[in-house]
């Protein structure tokens, strides 16, 4: 690099700040996190410690904000001197997608988590009893350092600590040596790359943040459950932490439900859930925290399940920890279709998932003796693996310890309870649904987590299916559908039976009628009879599911009827099961009853390579052709281009009576000629109440065939034949009539004139119509000058060159007009069927939530004036 | 024996199960060779996409049917086949992974995934 030019026109300055923000807001983490242990440590009130603390709190919340301000201030204004701002945005951008570009990349997004933690920490320092303050904040800090040190970007002899999100684009190492940096005046004319065009959309100005937030807040619980450890008090914090637990479980449901929402409207999998890692990793924190939400529920009504319900919101959080490192560190490689690329940051985040599993199993060890050995063998255990290798066995012996400690300690420290569970008490059930979700986010994170696997145990194996994940999650959604449908007609401790069975009665005869009924079309008329004995297994544990699913609706829906009769502020459990159990009844059937409706037509059959091979899907449509695909016929229209942006318009038909088309509406599927990451296909989907018809484009041509060379010939194809053979072009089908001669063989001999033959054809187009044609081939003084005949009206060029008398037959080679190919596109198209119950489920579990949220406010207000 | 120990011990039966399922489970990452001494087994190789041969797809003849040349990560290079549309941006994908099995001397493959570098990264900054 030539450190004496001089650039024109950089912000360095700006730079500068946003580096300090960095560091300061990494060192006011480190000294806010010391300040709170020992203001925990010493609890009086007025201790110095305190001030301290809460003034290194503030200062890091300031140098947060100023770390994001600085970013955005950037962007605003396009300094491309800045890497990031250059990456991520560019001068065309509109700009209500600036905020997009503040959390496109790896930084930004660590940043936008950072910001949501230090919001969510302000409002639980403002609002938390004061003796519950310093240890929480204390582990509150400790995050943030982690996250801060995300930011860093500073050397450590070889190793690079964060990725900064201020470093100048000419000190980028990925554009090292490129022109550019020896121009003094390069700002004057570079444009940044801009925001990947296929991020250009509503989606991604609101997704991010509500997932994010939703990751921040399982940081309150985890920090009060911590906390309850490190103070050895396992009761008092669970009332405060209620509240966060379900404002967590909302948000990050909201999240999740919103990234199935974009998969399914504006990207191409053919669904909204694919069981992706990335999806699964945020998946799995929200059930835990919905588990962690239920135990602290029995735990405020009844007392009891301490230990779970420490250790499902700690799990939780370490969920959360261990998908980032999952999705951000490279490890999933071929297995995810939208991981972040490696930033060089794993063995960083694999620091971070350890050092927090670590501090949950100190704390937790009550023997002082105990403690100490695990700490120090813990640390010899890490330089042992630094020194000399073999990680994959120190990391499990020590992973095996740490877990045997904590079952040592859960039986030492926890209280259990004396009395055996009553089989019909709400808490018996509730705890019961609560490990069927922990036990279904533990399936769903093994699965996930086989490239990790494979990598420690170097192994081979290929990531699970998308069935198997159905199949192995099909038993705990029935089982969780039945609790959810009865566990609240139970009271806690005790219940009367005869009550409980008599309310009961209705939902359940009720379930079983309707989920009877509406299976055997579903599942048993058509596709019972044909499928073999899985497949049959399968289609019974659907029907089930409906049943179950039906029982929650019904059960929760008789319950706010008859039981808190109708009181909306009493009903946000019940309107967030009804919803949760419709998420899962709209799945079920959206999803077993997906119909292809493109059907392939082509002759050939796969199936003998198995079932896998079995999916026949896309269909050939031509422009101006008619096919039917499902209850509907589809005409191709044409495309259209919109900036980079094409356009494939379609008309879809139905048919009346009298067998006429009447136009039913129009998809028009999008294909994006992303020049940054090429083709990505858009799909389009007509929604109706009962069903949606899906479409979207996997092969076109975006090439526009208006342009020029309409009238040029494409390449031709030779064809050897004899008289009476047919030569089938793209719009009509040629038959060789007869040959004529001017002369004959011995005329041709004796002579030196010239022999013309000529064949006579006869041009069939699509509506019937016949043309002739004549090309002919001419022997001239033995050299061939074949004479071609064009045929306007279709299009055609003929020309006759060669005769082979061996064979008697000819050869005429044919140029067709780039004009006479029709367009064509390959699409494939789906009808998913009720939907809409899905998402009116998402709306109703959501606000179901808000009501449960905000009445529990209102009742510890209550309880406190 | 309390009614909570029960559910403990079908927790560990659910892990249990798992882990054998998903050990026992044959899909696994494999080259050519593999594929072709086991032609029943579903596998999953890496390899790369031979650019110089050009990608056979005819929607006309068969929208569900591609086929390519693919050179797994020994070196050895096969046919492959898939029973798909031929996938957007083919050409640029720097690693693929065919999902399928070996007949008739060809990889069948019924899914395909790619990694294509130029996702997150593509362009470099350029002044005129």
């Amino acid at each position: 690099m030539n450190n004496t030019t001089t650039y024109i026109g950089e912000h360095l300055w700006i730079g500068q700040i946003g580096n300090s923000f960095v560091i300061l807001s990494f060192i006011t983490a480190i000294l806010s996190t010391i300040a709170y242990f020992f203001f925990a440590k010493d609890n009086s009130l007025n201790s110095e410690w305190k001030k301290f603390a809460r003034l290194s709190f503030s200062l890091h919340t300031i140098s947060v904000l100023g770390i994001a301000s600085t970013l955005f201030f950037m962007l605003f204004n396009h300094y491309y001197e800045f890497s990031y701002v250059w990456q991520h945005s560019n001068n065309s951008m509109p700009m209500e997608y600036i905020m997009s570009c503040f959390w496109e990349g790896q930084e930004g997004s660590f940043l936008l988590w950072t910001f949501w933690n230090v919001v969510l920490g302000n409002i639980l320092r403002k609002t938390i009893d004061s003796h519950w303050e310093a240890p929480t904040m204390a582990i509150f800090s400790l995050v943030q350092v982690f996250l801060a040190s995300m930011l860093l970007g500073i050397y450590l002899g070889d190793y690079k600590l964060g990725t900064n999100p201020f470093i100048l684009l000419r000190e980028n190492p990925d554009f090292a040596n490129l022109p550019f940096i020896s121009m003094p005046n390069y700002l004057a004319k570079l444009d940044g790359r801009g925001l990947n065009p296929l991020l250009m959309n509503y989606w991604m100005t609101i997704h991010p943040p509500t997932l994010f937030l939703g990751f921040s807040s399982t940081l309150p619980p985890f920090a009060f459950a911590v906390a309850g450890l490190w103070k050895k008090d396992f009761t008092t914090w669970q009332k405060p932490a209620l509240t966060w637990t379900f404002f967590s479980i909302m948000i990050l449901g909201t999240g999740i439900l919103m990234g199935g929402a974009w998969a399914y409207e504006a990207l191409s999998f053919g669904g909204f859930w694919a069981w992706d890692p990335v999806e699964n990793s945020s998946l799995v924190p929200w059930l835990i925290i919905v588990a962690a939400g239920h135990v602290m529920m029995i735990n405020k009504n009844k007392g009891g399940s301490l230990f779970m319900t420490h250790l499902l919101s700690i799990f939780s959080f370490l969920m959360v920890l261990y998908s980032t490192f999952l999705t951000r560190s490279g490890i999933l490689g071929t297995s995810s279709v939208h991981a972040f690329t490696d930033l060089g940051m794993q063995g960083q985040l694999v620091i971070y998932v350890l050092t927090f599993i670590f501090l949950c199993v100190v704390l937790l060890i009550h023997d002082k003796l105990i403690r100490v050995s695990y700490i120090i063998c813990s640390l010899l255990l890490l330089l042992i693996s630094i020194q000399f290798g073999h990680k994959t066995v120190l990391l499990l012996s020590w992973v095996v310890a740490s877990i045997i400690l904590t079952i040592h300690s859960y039986i030492l420290n926890f209280p259990k309870e004396e009395e055996e569970e009553n089989l019909y008490s709400r808490e018996f059930w509730m705890f019961v649904g609560s490990l069927l979700f922990l036990l279904s986010a533990l399936v769903i994170t093994y699965f996930t987590s086989i490239p990790v696997l494979n990598k420690l145990f170097n192994l081979e194996k290929a990531p699970l299916k998308v069935s198997d994940y159905n199949m192995w999650q099909t038993p705990f959604a029935i089982l969780v559908l039945i609790l959810i449908g009865y566990t609240q007609y139970l009271k806690y401790k005790k219940t009367d039976k005869k009550i409980f069975f008599k309310q009961l009665m209705i939902p359940m005869i009720l379930s079983l009628i309707f989920g009877i009924i509406s299976s055997i079309p579903l599942y048993f008329i058509h596709d019972y009879s044909s499928a073999n004995s899985t497949q049959k297994w399968i289609l019974i544990s659907y029907s089930l599911m409906l049943i179950a699913g039906l029982f929650a609706v019904f059960g929760n829906l008789h319950y706010f009827m008859k039981v808190i009769k109708g009181s909306i502020r009493h009903a946000g459990s019940s309107i967030a099961h009804i919803g949760f159990a419709l998420i899962l009844v709209g799945a079920l059937i959206s999803t077993s009853k997906k119909q292809t409706i493109s059907q392939n037509t082509s002759t050939k059959n796969v199936a003998s390579l198995g079932e896998n091979f079995n999916a026949q899907k896309s269909l050939l449509l031509t422009k101006g052709d008619t096919l039917q695909m499902g209850n509907y016929f589809v005409t191709y229209k044409g495309k259209e281009r919109k900036g980079i942006d094409v356009f494939f318009n379609m008309d879809y038909f139905t048919k009346d009576e009298h067998g006429k088309f009447i136009k039913a509406f129009e998809l028009s599927p999008m294909v994006q000629d992303n020049p940054r990451m090429g083709q990505a296909s858009n799909p389009d989907t007509k929604h109706f109440i009962d069903r949606d018809i899906y479409t979207h484009i996997t092969y076109a041509d975006l090439t526009d065939t208006r342009e020029a060379k309409k009238d040029a010939y494409k390449e031709p194809t030779n064809f050897i034949g004899h008289v009476n053979d047919t030569i089938f072009a793209e719009n009509a089908i040629i038959l060789i009539e007869s040959i004529t001669t001017n002369l004959t063989e011995q005329q041709y001999a004796n002579t030196d004139s010239t022999l013309i033959v000529t064949a006579v054809l006869k041009a069939t187009d699509i509506n019937g119509k016949t043309y002739k044609a004549y090309p002919r081939y001419i022997l001239k003084n033995n050299a061939v000058m074949p004479d071609a005949f064009e045929l306007n009206e279709l299009g055609l060029k003929f020309i006759f060159w060669k005769i082979n008398p061996e064979e008697g037959s000819i050869e005429i080679q044919l140029s067709e007009k780039v004009s006479n190919t029709k367009e064509f596109v390959v699409l494939e198209a789906y009808e998913f069927p009720y939907i809409n119950i899905l998402w009116i489920g998402s709306l109703a579990m959501i606000i179901g939530t808000i009501i449960a949220i905000l009445e529990r406010r209102r009742v510890n207000k209550l309880s406190k004036s | 024996m309390k009614k909570i120990h029960i559910v403990g011990i079908i927790v560990i039966a659910v892990a249990i199960g798992v882990i054998v399922y998903s050990l026992g489970s044959n899909a696994s990452y494999a080259n050519f060779a593999e594929a072709i001494s086991n032609p029943d087994t579903e596998y999953h190789v890496v390899g790369k996409l031979n650019k110089e041969i050009a990608v056979q797809y005819d929607p006309k003849i068969n929208a569900d049917e591609c086929s390519f040349v693919m050179k797994d990560n020994n070196g050895l290079e096969k046919t492959v086949i898939l029973h798909k549309s031929v996938p957007q941006d083919f050409q640029k994908s720097e690693q693929v992974v065919v999902i399928g099995k070996m007949e008739g001397g060809n990889f069948h493959a019924n899914d395909i995934l790619m990694k294509c570098p130029s996702k997150y990264n593509a362009g470099t900054p350029q002044v005129q």
